[in-house]
């Protein structure tokens, strides 16, 4: 609880700066590394940051995960300031003054942060799933990539470690004793959600981008383009055409680009 | 009860000459010195048998080596001694809970005058372990034992510890077993894990490993060779650790070959009064997927004289350094020298010099280390008989560094620079033994010369520990 308000207030201490130029946002290796839902929130954190115009450094580093102050990945090295996961790095940009959603009502907030909690609840732990609960992808993919940047045998360790782990933590969600069945309509259910609020605008709310914009494309980009032994994810998306479209509509406008340094 | 014999020598006549018992009687009275021994050395005798009583699951070979020598003793003298060095090697198996020896006249039909036996009785132990206290520095600890003794008969025992304590907590499973029935050639090997906390470098580590090793005398010292593998966990401790020690936090694989080399020559290891001690550790150690990562060397040395009016005066130095063996290595904070403390270079706190980052001290790749002490008895007397004994005050110079070596480049002026950024400290202060376990000193310390990033203290420094310098 101390360490809530310590952050906050330093956070807050921060915001008088500007956005310095050596700011790095670190992740585990794209190529061989990353799994699923680390990779959607990579990508979520990393298209909020280009629609906001702003700078940063990619640093690729094994043990990102256990660098993070809270355990997950990505996280930001901003000066002094160790910032991690989506909403907290959302909220510090906003500190520096930098904000997306500036222009929504109230009420439109509000519903911003339904949908962003709707997508943080059913696509991130449908991600979560897929990785962990569904035997053949974690035989072939999961296990395999997290331990592939260890040695023998702290390969086989910790992935099987990791394994358990997450499965713990979704079978305390409820989670792990859904059937693929399941998981599938949760995801369509959510999509449909998303589907009829993104109707036929550019963006969710209006003709700018938000962060509910980017906390979607990640996921959605990342369901549609990893190759998985189960690929019935993709199959739901795809179903609904305009989220589709603006998967493909954001990609090429800010990912075609090369914003990094 | 089993027993085990030595074989019977020739018989000599029995009845010792009457003018030979004189001097024993002189001993008696209370008379010492060395012609008393000399006199013991005189007497002549022989050894017949040698029993040792109260063997059930012990396995007679490993008996016989140890107390065989007695049978060679040629005086009343000799066979005290070497009686005295078979109870030493026997205790050292661990597998005896009490050793007794008796010298007896030998009463066979065909003993002699000069003829004796010597009777070991021996309790065997199948259990053992206890509850101890152990000091490291500035931090204690509990350590429970449990062992499993004489597994087969030939001092093969298994030992559970679990120790915890205010930084450290650790638990290890090690089987020992001496080689060649020779107890002091041990070989052991096992498993352990080992949770530590360093505050002073912000992080907090978790370290499972396999070790096996094998401890030798020679001539000069003890040896002790050994390889382990480690599978090393790093955390930071809190949001404010650096961001240098951050960038190390994870999984590592660590394997070494270790030699250790060790000659202890003072007479008592926490205040001694005269004699010298020198180690040495040489290392070899792979990180990750690099078989050879680095090399380190490490070495310790102390010298005690005994001056007139009961003053001590000690010398000690110490150095060490770390190459990677191929370029580009990084080695791990964990395997870094640290330099600091209450009981080394006093007057900075505890490996709190050298190259640091936001207040974590980082260590370096290379340091060397000097103490001069003069030791002196407390100018007053504090309790009745030899509580005293426990107490010196002293007075010191420490100087030592801490800094990075780069072979690649520039190696020599590193080296110079490591010379040069010495750090100086002096002052005075009281030390106290306690009980054969730790060493206590309070300390008053001036740090005359402190570099940038040192974290130093000046005046009253409170340690206690083990190992000091």
């Amino acid at each position: 609880m101390a360490s809530l308000l310590a952050d906050a207030f330093a956070v807050e201490i921060g915001a008088k700066e500007p956005w310095p130029d050596n700011v790095s946002l670190y992740q585990p290796f794209e190529v061989g590394q990353i799994l699923l839902p680390d990779f959607a929130a990579c990508l979520g954190v990393k298209t909020y940051l280009s629609m906001c115009g702003l700078n940063y450094e990619l640093v690729f580093k094994k043990n990102a995960e256990h660098m993070s102050p809270s355990g997950k990945v990505p996280f930001m090295h901003i000066g002094p300031f160790l910032i991690s996961e989506f909403d907290p790095i959302v909220a510090f940009v906003n500190t520096k003054g930098f904000h997306l959603s500036s222009h929504l009502e109230e009420t439109e907030r509000g519903e911003m942060r339904a949908y962003m909690s709707l997508v943080d609840n059913v696509l991130l732990n449908a991600e979560l799933y897929l990785s962990w609960c569904q035997e053949d992808v974690v035989t072939e993919v999961s296990r395999p990539r997290y331990g592939s940047v260890y040695p023998w045998p702290l390969n086989k360790v910790l992935s099987w470690k990791k394994y358990y782990e997450e499965r713990r933590r979704l079978k305390a969600m409820g989670w792990a004793q859904k059937t693929l069945e399941e998981v599938c309509e949760e995801v369509k259910t959510c999509c449909q959600a998303l589907s009829e609020k993104l109707d036929k605008n550019l963006y969710f709310f209006g003709d700018n981008p938000s962060e509910l914009d980017a906390l979607v494309y990640g996921h959605l980009y990342t369901l549609l383009t990893t190759v998985l032994p189960v690929s019935r994810f993709a199959e739901i998306i795809q179903e609904f055409d305009n989220l589709s479209q603006f998967v493909s509509r954001i990609d090429s406008k800010y990912h075609s680009k090369d914003l990094q340094r | 009860m089993e027993s085990v014999r030595a074989k019977e020598p020739p018989t000599t006549t029995p009845k010792q000459q009457p003018q030979k018992l004189k001097p024993v009687h002189r001993m008696l009275l209370g008379f010492t010195g060395k012609e008393d021994r000399n006199i013991f050395n005189q007497i002549p005798a022989h050894v017949n048998k040698v029993h040792v009583d109260g063997l059930e699951h012990t396995k007679h070979d490993i008996v016989i080596k140890q107390v065989k020598d007695v049978l060679e003793a040629q005086s009343i003298g000799e066979i005290c001694v070497r009686a005295h060095t078979a109870q030493s090697k026997l205790r050292k198996l661990d597998i005896f809970k009490d050793i007794q020896f008796f010298i007896d006249t030998s009463k066979g039909k065909q003993s002699g005058t000069n003829d004796y036996e010597v009777i070991f009785e021996v309790e065997e132990r199948r259990l053992g372990g206890g509850i101890h206290g152990e000091v490291g520095t500035n931090d204690g600890a509990v350590r429970t034992a449990f062992k499993f003794l004489n597994l087969f008969g030939r001092a093969e025992n298994v030992n559970m510890e679990y120790s915890y304590g205010t930084k450290m907590t650790s638990g290890s499973l090690m089987f020992s077993k001496p080689l060649f029935e020779n107890p002091d050639i041990l070989f052991r090997t096992g498993g352990y894990q080992h949770h530590g906390e360093y505050p002073w470098s912000g992080y907090r580590t978790i370290d499972r490993g396999l070790l096996a090793d094998i401890q030798f005398p020679s001539r000069l010292g003890s040896h002790t060779l050994s390889c382990e593998g480690v599978w090393r966990e790093l955390g930071c401790m809190n949001r404010t650790t650096a961001f240098a020690v951050r960038e190390q936090a994870g999984h590592s694989l660590k394997y070494a070959l270790k030699h250790v080399f060790a000659r202890d020559h003072r007479d008592n290891n926490i205040l001694p009064n005269k004699g010298t001690l020198f180690t040495c550790t040489q290392e070899l150690a792979g990180v990750d997927d690099k078989v050879l990562g680095f090399v380190k060397h490490n070495m310790e040395f102390q010298a005690f004289k005994q001056l007139p009016l009961s003053t001590v005066f000690q010398l000690s130095l110490g150095g060490g350094i770390m190459k990677p063996l191929q370029s580009g290595t990084e080695v791990s904070i964990q395997d870094h020298f640290f330099l600091g403390g209450p009981l080394t270079l006093r007057g900075f706190n505890i490996n709190a010099v050298g190259p640091s980052s936001d207040g974590n001290a980082l260590g370096a790749n290379a340091y060397w280390l000097g103490g001069l002490h003069l030791y002196t008895p407390l100018p007053f007397r504090i309790g009745k008989g030899g509580f005293d004994d426990h107490f010196r005050t002293h007075m010191f110079v420490n100087a030592g560094s801490l800094g990075n070596v780069n072979f690649d480049s520039n190696m020599k002026e590193d080296l110079q620079r490591l010379a040069e950024t010495y750090r100086l400290s002096y002052g005075l202060g009281i030390v106290v033994r306690i009980g054969g376990l730790a060493r206590l000193e309070l300390n008053y310390c001036v740090p005359a010369q402190v570099r940038q990033g040192d974290s130093s203290n000046v005046g009253l420094q409170f340690g206690i520990g083990v190992t000091f310098s």
